[in-house]
């Protein structure tokens, strides 16, 4: 038996289809192991994601399987991608336990794991010692801020008069129009007024590709569940545990159904971590309620003035600076859901 | 010595230890998954705390999984881990 990477993704899938596994479209590296010109196990990486996994059962305990992940760990390694993860229906979670990997969350339909140097716990340490706040109670809100809007700073200004102390997460991964950088900054200048408001990066677990591959993909299918009621709960586990967070604030979504599915998601799972779920209902300026995604409608029709009764001055400025001028030509070409 | 980029060595299958190595910045961590932890896990990281000690290494995350590697393979694996992590 020998283990090798592949370009012949047709073979590999037609392999998959026997235990009604697809390879998703964003994979970067697919390895099979064959014997006798015929293919008996295979997996896939995307970035850090691994997926795809699957051994035939007539080579199952065999060492197929972990020969495979030590070789797709090596070259993620040698990639400079120390940290992975797996995605797998739960009854395979002891399977990859057994090969190293650590349990990180899961519900009914998925679970996650880790691997590498990835440890959720270790991570949030960090977070929270990097954030310098103290352990009294917190309000929380997860938002893109894509671009930061007078919506977005409605929301915030509510649980800032709420609640003592308010912790924003600003989602990282970098899959929006708006880069993460100048998204934080948005916000970060945006709030400036607000002294109890602290506004921080969302980190490797909080709406990234690996606790919440779908976000970013405009679908509503059984998937959208089972990873928005991940996601939630691992913020539930971890972060607000951390944190000290007692509450989370979500806006009504009149646009998006995965926010929609994900503000759902976070009322089921949330309370059975002692965190309440407050929604507040969006703001509306002339019958009209203010969104990211309507901005960004906006600059797509070229209408970057009309943008100015919607967003803080901030945001404005820089939608008329130099710097903005890159993006808002990348949001006129596109149609992205984020 | 010190450790100045991430480095591995070893594998996931069975009766070896897939070891990597890091930078880190408070002394020496270990994080280890093991199919036997209950029984030997204390036992396990000892065997990598004293091969740290004697290679003087004083800044390494080592990141263990182990599928029941015996002491002399652990300690074979940390060596070259570090031994690539130095350079």
């Amino acid at each position: 038996m020998e283990i090798v990477s592949t370009y012949d993704l047709e073979r590999v899938k037609s392999f998959l289809r026997e235990f009604d596994l697809s390879l998703d479209e964003d994979v970067d590296l697919t390895l099979v192991a064959v014997e006798d010109d015929k293919i008996i196990g295979t997996c896939s990486a995307a970035k850090n994601v691994i997926k795809g996994f699957a051994v035939s059962s007539d080579f199952q305990s065999e060492g197929v399987a972990s020969r495979l992940l030590t070789k797709i760990q090596n070259i993620l390694f040698d990639r400079g991608i120390y940290e992975t993860f797996i995605f797998t229906k739960p009854e395979n979670k002891s399977i990859f336990e057994g090969l190293g990997y650590r349990f990180v969350e899961g519900n009914s339909d998925v679970v996650l794991l880790e691997g590498g140097a990835a440890n959720v716990e270790r991570y949030v340490k960090d977070m929270f010692i990097k954030s310098s706040l103290g352990k009294e109670e917190k309000a929380a809100l997860v938002m893109n801020c894509n671009p930061f809007t007078l919506g977005h700073k409605f929301l915030i200004e509510t649980a800032a008069k709420e609640n003592e102390r308010v912790v924003v997460f600003i989602v990282e991964e970098n899959k929006s129009l708006f880069p993460f950088d100048v998204r934080l900054e948005l916000v970060k200048r945006g709030v400036k007024d607000l002294d109890n408001v602290a506004v921080l990066p969302g980190g490797k677990y909080i709406i990234s590709s690996a606790t919440f591959p779908s976000y970013f993909l405009r679908r509503e299918d059984e998937k959208l569940r089972a990873y928005t009621r991940l996601d939630a709960a691992i913020f539930g586990r971890y972060i607000a545990k951390e944190f000290n967070i007692k509450r989370r604030y979500v806006g009504t979504e009149p646009y998006c159904p995965v926010t929609n599915a994900y503000n759902n998601a976070l009322m089921d799972i949330l309370p059975n971590f002692n965190i309440e779920v407050r929604v507040v209902e969006r703001l509306l300026k002339d019958d009209v309620a203010v969104s990211a995604s309507f901005v960004r409608n906006l600059i797509r029709q070229g209408r970057i003035e009309d943008t100015k009764k919607y967003v803080p001055e901030s945001t404005y400025e820089f939608l008329i600076s130099n710097e903005a001028k890159e993006i808002i030509e990348k949001i006129k070409r596109s149609d992205s859901p984020h | 010595m010190r450790i100045k980029k991430p480095a591995k060595a070893g594998t996931m299958e069975s009766n070896d230890i897939y070891i990597m190595v890091y930078p880190n910045e408070n002394g020496n961590e270990i994080q280890l998954d093991s199919i036997v932890l209950k029984q030997f896990g204390k036992q396990i990281e000892k065997v990598i705390m004293d091969t740290l000690k004697e290679l003087e290494v004083e800044n390494a995350l080592v990141v263990a999984k182990d599928r029941g590697a015996l002491d002399y393979t652990i300690k074979a694996r940390v060596e070259t881990a570090v031994k690539r992590a130095i350079e």
